[in-house]
């Protein structure tokens, strides 16, 4: 094994790993506070991409402008994901498996529909100056010290938000016994909203962050929200650090996979990762065992 | 169109598990979410992207006259018009994989309005998705076309699903056209015709040749590909005569995903091999961000590839300036008259120069048409996949987009033993997205050496 080779790879596991980080305080804070199975989370991060592009290419925004663009669409995609389709069915009691199901629809949707309207074509998203930075052997790029810091930064703000204001409280208070939380005057409802916000604020980052590298196509959010419930399950549910670490676990895990194996081999070696992790610690990494 | 839709009532456990669960409406509700969701890749094949269902050009039973008789001689009841013609086509319309989709029916689709227009059949075009290479859905939906529409004729795309309906085409006499992921695993099959060269397989010894004679310094390759096409040319052909051109070694060997768009572990890999040179078998989306990427990682050794898509450039920008390909590249350029039809009529109909992938679905369906005639005028059944394949076997030569010049057609022939193609094959370079030849090459077989490849 060759120090060169591991140097590298654990700097690209960290720049992707903080990016699933991201995926998986998003995902998390979603899934933990409301218990909603939001697949169509993937909606949100390709909305954001798209958003940000037609900003550039179609209105001709700035970048920093068309990002902002981006982070709101991705934002009123959340909440109008929420108020039409997941709370009227909480309304009636539905099960968690139904709504699944509606979450799963729109998932299956949405990349066609994206597909009608947009194209199946790639659209890149011009501006972000990508220059190389070398230490040494290691190479990584503006993006990438962009990606990790700007990763971070948003997890920090959200457990800041948590732990020290109002509706962190309140978020925190859902999140353990929603019941109780709504009989002692907690606004769940708005809570839930507050969640789905912020997690889709989340989502759009992370949506940008790629594509500012990338490029933005109708297919784009599955697999990304796949690694934010990944690394929400490997990091413990209920726990938005947990997630964090879960997610830059995971990237370190695919990408130190590669001192002895081949790329293709990065998502097995996810599962694999998790399947042993679960099986001795089920709770997570970070999550409380049940009694 | 194929529908496949909830509809609230069913006697599946699943369904039953999910019905007791839910309050009639809210059951409703996700039913009909549900079944929408499920009909959207078919809602998407029947509207402008995939233009899936049935699409023919209008019924045409009056012979008009176009450019195209010129080439193919007279329209009329002996080139079969009047005749409504079942031709099949099984596509990525949906996933990673559609914007392939949308250029092959593209292809497919202008041709059938031009046939029709030049007193030719009506065909009648039903389209499958197999979303992007997947299996179960390709052997579904071929069976769908030949149940359901009779297709005479099935223009099929990607490797593992055309490998996949092998025995349903051979058991229903459907005649197949794959211009799309050719692989050796479908060679010598009845009823299935490439018109590409191998995907990767046979450009890969000249690509190697230019390689080892326009850089000399190269010894150590790297190669760097998917378990899902080009297998063959990563595993047999490079290591067996690179060290024949180069005198060289494969020090590397990646495979990443197909969809993959972070390519680190690999490029560290690679880098940390001491790799001189890469050469890729990888497809789609995946070039444009390895060739970044390697770019990103001051990687400046040559990458040499096998295909080139706008899809792919739009990913890299500037960075795809410094990729090298080799492949049967259709050039829009091309003053053959044939081609000139092509790209004006796909410029005046889609607003852009035609795709490699296009150029081939279209060239396909005049091979179908010609073999139509041919039937018709020995007096056989035009409807008849055996018979069109006759017809194939006694003349195996077509007129093609490749090749040619400003005064000639260009022509394609199939090898009867193989069902291959040969077809114009060079190595390019990519300037503003745009590719630009640097070396004619050819294929050639595994006794000859490889050097010869460059020998056109």
């Amino acid at each position: 094994m060759s120090l060169q080779l591991f140097y590298q790879l654990l700097v690209s596991g960290v720049v992707i790993g903080s990016t699933y980080a991201l995926l998986g305080v998003s995902f998390g804070v979603i899934y933990s506070t409301t218990r909603t199975f939001h697949l169509a989370h993937s909606v949100v991060y390709a909305l954001a991409a798209y958003g940000a592009v037609v900003g550039v290419r179609s209105l001709d925004l700035p970048l920093a402008i068309a990002a902002l663009l981006g982070l709101a669409v991705a934002v009123i995609t959340g909440l109008v994901i929420e108020f039409i389709a997941y709370k009227p069915m909480r309304a009636r009691d539905a099960t968690v498996l139904a709504v699944f199901l509606v979450s799963l629809g729109l998932t299956i949707a949405a990349p066609n529909l994206l597909e009608i309207v947009f194209g199946p074509e790639n659209r890149a998203l011009p501006g972000f100056p990508i220059e190389t930075i070398q230490v040494g052997t290691v190479t990584f790029t503006t993006l990438d010290v962009t990606s990790v810091i700007v990763s971070w930064l948003a997890i920090a703000g959200v457990l800041a938000f948590l732990a020290r204001t109002k509706y962190g409280r309140a978020v925190n208070a859902t999140r353990t016994n929603p019941q109780m939380a709504m009989a002692v005057g907690v606004p769940v409802q708005q809570v839930y909203l507050i969640v789905f916000a912020i997690g889709s604020v989340l989502a759009g980052i992370a949506a940008l962050l790629f594509t500012m590298g990338g490029v933005a196509n109708p297919t784009m959010g599955l697999t990304p929200v796949l690694i934010g419930f990944i690394a929400v399950f490997l990091g413990g549910i209920g726990s938005t650090l947990g997630a964090a670490f879960g997610g830059l676990a995971l990237g370190l895990a695919m990408s130190l996979s590669g001192l002895w194996l081949t790329g293709d081999f990065a998502l097995a070696v996810v599962f694999g990762f998790m399947f042993v992790l679960l099986i001795i610690r089920p709770q997570g990494l970070l999550g409380k065992a049940t009694v | 169109m194929t529908t496949d839709g909830g509809n609230g009532t069913s006697t599946h456990p699943f369904e039953e598990l999910v019905e007791r669960s839910l309050d009639r409406r809210g059951f409703i509700k996700a039913g009909l979410i549900a079944g929408g969701t499920l009909s959207f890749p078919s809602l998407l094949a029947a509207c402008g992207g995939g233009g899936g269902g049935e699409a023919g050009a209008p019924g045409a039973a009056t012979v008009t006259s176009s450019p195209l008789n010129e080439i193919f001689g007279p329209g009329g009841e002996a080139a079969g018009a009047g005749m409504d013609f079942s031709d099949g086509m099984m596509l990525a319309i949906t996933g990673q994989g559609s914007f392939f989709g949308k250029v092959m029916s593209r292809g497919a689709k202008l041709a059938a309005e031009q046939i029709a227009q030049a007193g030719g059949p009506n065909f009648k075009i039903s389209i499958a998705d197999h979303q992007s290479g997947l299996v179960p859905p390709a052997v579904t939906g071929v069976r769908r076309l030949i149940t359901q529409n009779n297709i005479v004729t099935l223009q099929t795309s990607y490797g593992a699903p055309s490998e996949a309906i092998i025995p349903l085409i051979q058991q229903n006499k459907v005649l197949t056209f794959n211009g799309g992921g050719s692989s050796p695993g479908q060679l010598f099959k009845e009823y299935l015709w490439m018109t590409r060269m191998l995907f990767a397989y046979d450009p890969a010894d000249g690509a190697l040749a230019w390689l080892a004679e326009n850089h000399p310094d190269v010894k150590k390759l790297a190669v760097l590909g998917t378990r899902e096409n080009g297998v063959e040319a990563m595993e047999e052909k490079a290591p067996r005569i690179w060290p024949q051109l180069s005198g060289g070694t494969i020090v590397s060997k990646e495979f990443h995903e197909v969809g993959a768009t972070n390519f680190s572990a690999q490029i560290a890999r690679v880098r940390s091999a001491g790799a001189d040179a890469v050469f890729t078998v990888s497809f789609g989306n995946d070039l444009g961000y390895m060739v970044k990427q390697f770019r990103e990682a001051n990687v400046d050794i040559p990458i040499m590839g096998i295909e080139y898509t706008d899809q792919a450039c739009e990913i890299a920008g500037d960075l795809y300036d410094t990729y090298l390909f080799a492949t049967d590249y259709y050039d829009t350029g091309n003053p053959n008259p044939f081609n000139r039809i092509f790209v004006e009529t796909h410029n005046e109909k889609y607003g852009e120069d035609p795709e490699y992938y296009g150029s081939n679905y279209w060239e396909q369906a005049f091979v179908v048409w010609d073999l139509i005639r041919r039937v018709k005028e020995a007096g056989g059944d035009p409807e008849s996949g055996e018979d069109l394949q006759n017809a194939l076997e006694e003349n195996p030569t077509f007129k093609s987009v490749y090749g040619g010049d400003a005064s000639t057609v260009g022509e394609m022939a199939f090898d009867l033993e193989d069902h291959s193609i040969s077809k114009p094959m060079g190595v390019f370079s990519v300037e503003g997205c745009k590719p630009k030849v640097l070396a004619p090459i050819k294929k050639v077989t595994k006794d000859d050496d490889p050097a010869s490849a460059l020998d056109v």
